[in-house]
């Protein structure tokens, strides 16, 4: 050691060229936080500490505490003090500003603690993380345990999330990998119709009811127009007889108006 | 664009500037048949802006900055106002600063409404407001070095992180008290606002004297991340990251922006479908701000019900839009997804459901004695304050302005909606309440409406042209008032320049006098009035001046305190 920087503070500590670094912790304290989550045998406390989220986040905390959810029938339960703490759960991607209140939160709750990084900025700093008054995701300025991903996680991955934090579950996460066989070859969905043909139906499909239910009013029309022995017309009378939606059968119509513009040529 | 002399609205309001102030108006320019910039002489910026604010009934929605050095090669100013007079329009006035001298004359001295702005395009451009009295930071935190301002072009690339300068909050508080006083500060990881802030109340004894306070804790750089990193297409996916809760009402001011800017025409049915998803908003985050009126008066069962009613507004989210936020669904020019005929019905059966249940609520809550005691006469936002701060949402609405966008400025599917703008003459908390409970039953009805008339036809444009250095207004009514977004196309698709404004920006300042006569035990309550965003809960330290003590105590002392007021902190 050459001595103190000019800024240094053992609560906030900082690298050679005056940026923050995270806390670390030390082995005496990570082998209490063993024995913390095998003996707990208690409600676990809860501090959330916002770093500088949105707010999205915050919202569904709340939610996982209130009836629906309801996060203290396991024990949990949010405190409104760090020094209460069992869990810090930190949200947002830190920014300038909250860096040392959040700092100060950390060391305010008692040791062993585990902290948790809530959210996809808590966990990586989400879109924000490269931004100049951002410091990136929780595990920039202090030591996690968990990550709860998500924007923002459901009340339900929360409490999923709480369970892992304790230790009550195992994460659910395994790896599989996937290698291509000699013969494998992707399907091209209906291929009996012509590329230009198919793409102008989807994208029509897509313009009128969006993405989601776009893709699959083209789908049931493609499939539709390729599998029967009637002519189109006929098949799409039959198919719109006694269809009780009227908005699908407005798409449905416009998609059979280009189909047979096609087959006019 | 150009538009048609028949077409533009708010004609009058230029002929009475050039008539008035003559060869101080250099250029007028429409962007669309209601919106008009008007460029002005730097001198008589504050004459123009006060003229059309106080004369011709205008209200001061956001004014930013922008570095035009390398278009025109000055940087400049605008003050975006609503005309809410006779005749309904948004004139914006912009005034060009010379690169060599950059100082304004500031409005703030006859418009208060201005403050934040101006301290903001300090912090962010150097241009230095003349004869603005409040010269501290606003936007930038402590730890950021001089003479850096991050929305200079030139000044530095967007993920540069200057070390930090300080690690201790050199922020100073201003009391305007005459007496001596206490100190009583929340935060600065604390309770209110939709970013973590700092409150300091000045009390004598129970009584608050003064209030100031500290925001902008999660500054994290948006603006100049959407002029940078990101296409002016992706940008609406950033803008529903503004806020948690009232996102979508962000991403639908931003695309209409652009497509304002870009003359767009977004077809009726995904007007009305961004209708009906604001509408959801509304519905949850009034449920989450009555459910905080209970919790601050004392009355949890009442937080829990809310929170439990809620639910189903978070249901109806997530059957519209695939997710608890409406988060995504905006295109430029359009949305992602239509609603079927099983959503619509599933959606109009979760309406009838929480109407029953919240009418059933929101009786219990207004039968409960405690709340018209605890929320009658507090924190009154006095009607003149109102009109010199421009605040926006129920809060103005509460004290007796129709100030409502979709009712003034109709965008969206607004114009053939049915509710009404519901206003309240007692300017205090408990009228902010009524207000709130009112609209709630305003979005069932539109939501309801909106999906039994929504026009055929496609819901997004495809195929139009973007064209760089265009801008306009973009505008919606958020549950807490209207979010404003000034969207300006620069080269490769890419936005020049973006200002977003939230609600709650327009909110705080007239807070300070909302504290002021209230004790300390309703502070809680009337900060929770302007409906913020919660996001977290700190320690709260009293300062006794006259004895020269500080006592520190957790916030939630405070707040247990707001709603048993037994057992004062302060003794």
């Amino acid at each position: 050691m050459n001595g103190p920087l000019p800024l240094s503070n053992p609560m906030a500590p900082r690298d050679e060229r005056g940026m923050p670094v995270p806390l670390t912790e030390s082995e005496h304290i990570a082998a209490l936080k063993g024995k913390l989550l095998k003996d707990i045998q208690r409600s676990a406390y809860v501090y959330r500490v916002d770093c500088g989220g949105c707010n999205g986040c915050e919202i569904e905390i709340f939610a996982a505490i209130t009836p629906v959810f309801d996060a203290e029938r396991f024990g949990i339960k949010v405190v409104a003090s760090p020094r209460h703490a069992d869990i810090l759960l930190f949200t947002g991607a830190v920014t300038r500003a909250m860096r040392m209140p959040a700092l100060r939160a950390w060391q305010a709750a008692p040791d062993p603690k585990i902290s948790v990084s809530y959210g996809a900025c808590g966990c990586s700093g989400g879109i924000f993380h490269d931004l100049y008054c951002v410091w990136g995701g929780s595990d920039k300025i202090v030591p996690v345990d968990v990550y709860i991903p998500g924007c923002p996680p459901t009340p339900a991955a929360t409490l999923y999330g709480f369970a892992m934090a304790l230790g009550l579950l195992d994460q659910k996460l395994k790896g599989t990998h996937q290698i291509e066989g000699e013969a494998d070859r992707a399907v091209v969905a209906h291929p009996a119709i012509a590329l230009d043909v198919r793409v102008e139906i989807e994208r029509e499909a897509r313009r009128l009811a969006g993405y989601r239910a776009g893709r699959l009013i083209a789908d049931e029309f493609l499939t539709l127009a390729s599998e029967t022995d009637l002519t189109l017309d006929e098949c799409m009378k039959r198919r719109l007889s006694g269809e009780e939606d009227p908005r699908l059968a407005e798409i449905l119509t416009r998609l059979w108006d280009i189909g047979a513009g096609v087959a006019r040529g | 664009m150009s538009v048609s002399e028949q077409t533009k609205v708010g004609q009058n309001y230029v002929d009475g500037l050039r008539e008035r102030f003559g060869a101080a108006i250099l250029e007028t320019e429409w962007q669309t048949a209601d919106q008009v910039t008007v460029t002005v002489k730097l001198g008589s910026l504050p004459d123009v802006v006060e003229w059309l604010y106080y004369q011709q009934g205008g209200w001061l929605s956001v004014l930013f900055g922008n570095d035009e050095r390398p278009l025109n090669g000055h940087f400049a100013v605008y003050y975006v106002l609503s005309m809410e007079g006779l005749v309904k329009s948004w004139v914006v006035v912009r005034a060009l600063v010379e690169e060599h001298r950059p100082e304004f004359p500031s409005v703030t001295p006859r418009v208060p409404a201005a403050v934040w702005g101006e301290r903001e395009i300090r912090d962010m451009y150097g241009l230095v407001p003349v004869g603005l009295p409040d010269e501290r930071r606003l936007v930038l935190p402590d730890d950021w070095p001089e003479d850096l301002h991050p929305l200079r072009k030139d000044a530095m690339a967007y993920n540069q992180r200057p070390a930090p300068t300080t690690d201790d909050e050199t922020y100073t508080f201003v009391n305007e008290a005459s007496g001596s006083t206490r100190d009583v500060p929340l935060g600065p990881l604390h309770i209110t606002s939709d970013e973590p802030g700092h409150f300091r109340l000045f009390v004598d004894g129970e009584d608050i004297v003064d209030a100031d306070y500290r925001m902008f804790y999660v500054h994290r750089g948006m603006e100049k991340l959407a002029e940078t990193r990101m296409g002016y297409d992706e940008v609406t996916f950033l803008s529903d990251r503004v806020c948690g809760i009232c996102g979508f009402t962000h991403s639908v001011a931003y695309s209409s922006a652009v497509e304002n800017a870009l003359g767009l025409a977004v077809p009726a049915r995904a007007q009305a479908i961004r209708s009906v998803f604001l509408e959801v908003e509304r519905l949850h985050s009034h449920l989450l701000n009555l459910g905080l009126a209970s919790h601050f008066v004392g009355f949890d069962t009442g937080f829990m019900q809310f929170f439990r009613v809620r639910e189903k507004a978070m249901t109806m989210a997530e059957l519209l839009t695939g997710a608890r936020k409406t988060y995504g669904m905006n295109l430029i020019g359009g949305v992602r997804r239509d609603i079927m005929k099983d959503e619509r019905t599933r959606t109009l059966k979760l309406v009838a459901e929480l109407r029953a249940e919240t009418t059933q609520l929101i009786d219990m809550l207004l039968s409960t004695p405690n709340l018209r005691e605890r929320t009658a006469g507090v924190g009154v936002l006095s009607k003149q304050v109102a009109r010199d701060y421009s605040p926006v949402g129920p809060l103005v609405r509460a004290s007796g302005f129709k100030r409502d966008v979709r009712d003034l400025h109709a965008y969206a599917g607004y114009g053939s909606l049915p509710f009404d703008v519901h206003t309240e003459d007692s300017c205090d908390v408990l009228g902010r309440v009524l207000v709130r409970a009112r609209e709630f039953f305003d979005s069932l009805a539109i939501i309801e409406h909106a999906l039994d008339n929504l026009p055929a036809g496609p819901v997004l444009l495809e195929g139009f042209h973007y064209q760089p250095h265009r801008f306009a207004l973009g505008f919606a009514e958020a549950p807490r008032g209207e979010d404003i977004h000034w969207a300006m196309t620069g080269d490769n698709q890419k936005l020049y320049r973006w200002r977003c404004r939230a609600p709650t920006y327009a909110n705080w300042p007239p807070l300070r006098y909302m504290l002021r006569g209230n004790t300390v035990s309703d502070a809680p309550l009337i900060v929770a009035s302007i409906d913020p965003c919660y996001s977290c809960t700190d320690r709260v330290t009293l300062v006794d001046v006259k004895k020269r003590k500080s006592t520190t105590v957790p916030y939630k002392e405070i707040e247990r305190y707001g709603r048993e007021r037994k057992n004062s902190p302060l003794k």
